[in-house]
């Protein structure tokens, strides 16, 4: 048995075929060309902004220094609203810390660095803004806060000997040398930023007992 | 059967099957967009991959730069191959995973990033501007395509910004500046005595096994270097006998090829008067300066003298002075108007007014020197120097070439390039690697020393030039050579007993000291302690101050922190073999209040900085342990230079 005798029968059935379907592989080509434009643009629309906030921040980190602290923070901010979905975002908002620590105006500090933990593009900015916090707070003797932050995100890595040397200057300002002075030599056999400094401050504990 | 896949055909599995074989079809080829190469990998950061061919590339700049860094202070030798190429390959390492980490991140260059780049760049900028065209040049001088560079500057771009930016935010708190300051700019008050190791000398007899086990345990102390005595031929063009005088017929014949050197252009000397005027004046102020300009050249015209004129009247303030003489010059140095008409007067006439670019002139010429061609007779001995010159250069390389032929030709020996060229075949003093005196100071003359063919094989070096720019030549073999070796006991043995007298004596001093420490310590008077040693009161003492020796300040420094109305002593070994006693007996903090406000700030971005940066090593650090990196064991590279 055959299914078709003629061509012409072929050509009609082609033709019905085409009168039920043509519609959805029309549609499916329109859906799938339109998708891969779509994305296309999409990832255009985003190269875009990235860059865009990547002028904005190089604009802030030359202007941090000679604007007026309100002005430049105050720019730091509109791009971590403006630009939220990029990483500069992050890197604004530890701008933001900074300027805003510098004028003493700490609870703004706080709650940029805050951000900055909660929304990090990479862990390794989480820690550095952990750390940043932990030493404002210290700071501040809310030394309780402090600890626990540190107790929170201290872990391996190579931000250890730095988590270290915060515990160290926390159980100092609390009184604590012997805890101080485990926490700095911690710090010292992991590598941390500074080490001459962290070695000043464990030569000049008060001796143990 | 052929009907029913047929039939079955038009169904589902016809369309499995299809979609099942396009699928290969549609992935062909895909590797080389995805950059899966064959070529050999020395490491692999995640997914990227660092090539042979790129790590080279590296190792060869980077070599290329030290040299030009280091100039002649370049040595090859220094450049171990073991221990750099690992370093380069651990810099491509973590410059790769932070530029992956970056771009994943999202962190991009903007256009305007990189414009200011570009035209900021000092190698693309002609007069203090950007230039394009000295940038395409400078880009095809380098083998690069605009879009090759300004892909890898955006990434140069993206790969300093996170550093940037984590330094930029670092914060200092008031909290911290305080407690750095303190210790950094502590003061501690001191005093010190030595005890010192003369005085614990002894002339008793030392053990010959104690002897014996000292040579044993420091045999590198009396190690004599590998070292050569060289057999050497130095060709120097300055002592050479002068090549044969050029007769007078070949100085005539060079004279006359090169006539045009010796031709003299027209000279005149010229003064002038200059009324300014500059050449958007308007019609009124052009009046007034031809009516002044006249004025003064009827003054002239009607006797009075024309310096005197000059002196009084000429707006030109380089020549007033001079009474207007500009000085002899020939044609087409001046403005042009000026030229034509002093180049056209006759001698002592005063021209009419001139226009040119400056003002009004009045213009005479004073003297004519006409065109001339120095004659042979007064540039023959210019032309003999030369030719002797020449001809002493060329004798020079000739020979040169006939020593480099001979000494290859007889591999084995120098004697006959010596005696083919009259030269006297010298021997060095015993050579190591460091060198000799005058030539054979050369890095290049001794790493030929030393050479596998020389030094090994026995051969003559090839001809060595050590100074490009002086014509010096040499060429050398090993006469005599010795192996590193010990300096037998015998020879070290009086070195060994001083030493170990001098040993023996420190540790005494020492432990004198230490019981002298333990004595303060136990609550007896400092003074009383250091009984007859000399005791030095430092007073209050900075970190860094240089009057108190180091060891000693450093021991100071490093001692607990004296109870009130207490004291903290130690004791300490000093470089030249005494001992001292430190007591510290009042710490002085530093204080930030007592700094005033711009000293402060420098102290607080300083030590944001140091923090800053010293954070981001970490990061870089972190990223490493985070990610996954493989490494291939390197080859090394033998073949130095």
């Amino acid at each position: 048995m055959s299914t078709y005798e003629t061509d012409e029968e072929k050509v009609e059935a082609i033709k019905k075929w085409w009168k039920d379907n043509g519609i959805s592989v029309i549609a499916g080509i329109a859906i799938g060309l339109g998708g891969v434009f779509g994305w296309r643009a999409w990832a255009n629309y985003q190269e875009g902004v990235r860059q865009e906030a990547s002028a904005a921040f190089e604009q802030l980190i030359a202007a941090a220094d000679v604007e007026p602290a309100e002005a430049a923070l105050a720019r730091a901010q509109a791009i971590a609203t403006d630009y939220g979905s990029t990483p500069y975002a992050a890197l604004a908002q530890l701008m933001a810390a900074r300027i805003a620590s510098g004028k003493g105006d700490t609870q703004t500090a706080r709650d940029a660095l805050e951000a900055v933990i909660a929304k990090a593009p990479d862990p390794g900015i989480a820690s550095i803004a952990a750390l940043r916090l932990a030493r404002l707070l210290l700071s501040t003797g809310q030394l309780d806060a402090a600890r626990a932050l540190v107790a929170r995100h201290e872990g391996g890595g190579g931000f250890a000997g730095d988590f270290a040397a915060v515990r160290g200057d926390i159980a100092a300002a609390a009184g604590d040398p012997a805890e101080a002075r485990r926490a700095y030599e911690q710090a010292l056999a992991a590598g941390t930023a500074n080490p001459e400094l962290v070695q000043l401050k464990l030569d000049n504990l008060p001796p143990a007992g | 059967m052929l009907q029913t896949i047929r039939e079955r055909a038009q169904g589902w599995i016809a369309w499995a099957i299809v979609i099942l074989i396009s699928i290969p079809f549609a992935l062909w080829g895909i590797q080389s967009y995805l950059g899966v190469g064959s070529e050999p990998v020395v490491a692999k950061v995640n997914s990227t991959e660092i090539t042979e061919r790129e790590f080279e590339q590296r190792y060869q700049q980077l070599r290329i730069r030290l040299r030009e860094q280091l100039g002649a202070a370049f040595r090859p030798e220094l450049f171990d191959d073991r221990v750099m190429r690992p370093q380069v390959l651990e810099q491509i390492i973590s410059e790769t995973l932070l530029l992956q980490v970056s771009h994943d991140m999202g962190l991009r260059a903007s256009d305007a990033e990189l414009r200011t780049a570009i035209m900021s760049n000092p190698s693309f900028q002609r007069d203090g501007r950007f230039a394009r065209d000295a940038y395409e040049r400078m880009l095809q001088l380098q083998g690069l395509n605009q879009v090759q560079y300004e892909e890898g500057l955006r990434q140069r771009i993206v790969g300093s910004q996170l550093e940037r930016a984590l330094i930029a935010s670092e914060l200092v708190t008031e909290h911290e500046l305080k407690e750095t300051l303190r210790l950094e700019r502590q003061q501690r008050r001191l005093s010190y005595f030595r005890v010192p190791r003369a005085d614990f000398v002894s002339d008793e007899p030392i053990g010959e096994d104690q002897i014996a086990a000292y040579y044993q345990a420091n045999q590198d102390r009396f190690q004599v270097p590998e070292r050569v005595r060289l057999r050497y031929l130095v060709l120097d063009a300055s002592t050479m006998d002068p090549a044969q005088t050029p007769d007078e017929d070949s100085l005539r014949a060079a004279y006359e090829a090169d006539v045009e050197r010796f031709r003299r252009n027209e000279q005149r000397a010229v003064r002038h008067i200059l009324v300014a005027l500059p050449t958007d004046a308007d019609s009124e102020a052009e009046t007034d300066a031809k009516a002044r300009i006249q004025a003064i050249r009827e003054r002239i015209l009607a006797g009075a003298d024309f310096g005197a004129i000059a002196r009084e009247t000429s707006e030109d303030p380089g020549s007033a002075g001079q009474g207007g003489a500009l000085g002899t010059f020939e044609r087409g140095v001046m403005d042009p108007a000026f030229d034509r008409a002093a180049f056209a007067l006759e001698r002592g006439v005063l021209s009419e007014p001139v226009r040119s670019a400056f003002g009004y002139h009045l213009i005479e010429v004073t003297e004519v020197e006409e065109a001339q061609v120095r004659p042979f007779e007064e540039v023959r001995d210019e032309l003999l120097a030369e030719a002797s010159k020449r001809g002493a250069e060329g004798q020079f390389f000739e020979w040169a070439e006939r020593l480099a032929t001979l000494a290859y030709e007889s591999p084995d020996s120098l004697e006959p390039a010596a005696e083919a060229l009259g030269l006297e075949l010298q021997t060095s003093e015993w050579l190591d690697r460091s060198g000799g005196e005058g030539i054979l100071a050369n890095r290049r003359v001794i790493g030929a020393a030393f050479s596998d063919e020389v030094l090994r094989q026995g051969l003559n070096s090839d001809v060595i030039e050590p100074e490009p720019q002086v014509l010096q030549a040499i060429v050398l073999r090993v006469a005599e050579h010795e192996e590193a070796s010990a300096r037998p006991l015998e020879q070290v043995r009086s070195e060994i007993v001083e030493t170990l007298r001098a040993e023996q004596a420190a540790a005494a001093a020492q432990r004198v000291a230490e019981e002298l420490a333990g004595r303060v310590r136990a609550g007896e008077p400092f003074a009383e302690v250091a009984g007859s040693y000399a005791v030095t009161d430092a007073g209050l003492v900075a970190r860094d101050a240089a009057e108190v020796p180091d060891p000693i300040r450093s021991l100071a420094f490093t001692l607990p922190r004296p109870a009130e109305g207490a004291t903290s002593v130690g004791s300490q070994v000093l470089p030249e073999g005494d001992a001292a006693v430190v007591v510290v007996s009042e710490i002085a903090d530093g204080d930030l209040d007592a700094l005033d406000a711009v000293v402060r700030a420098q102290q607080g971005r300083g030590l944001a900085q140091r923090t800053g940066s010293a954070l981001f090593e970490d990061l870089l650090e972190d990223l490493q342990q985070r990610a996954k990196i493989e490494r291939r064991p390197l080859r090394t590279v033998s073949g130095i230079e």
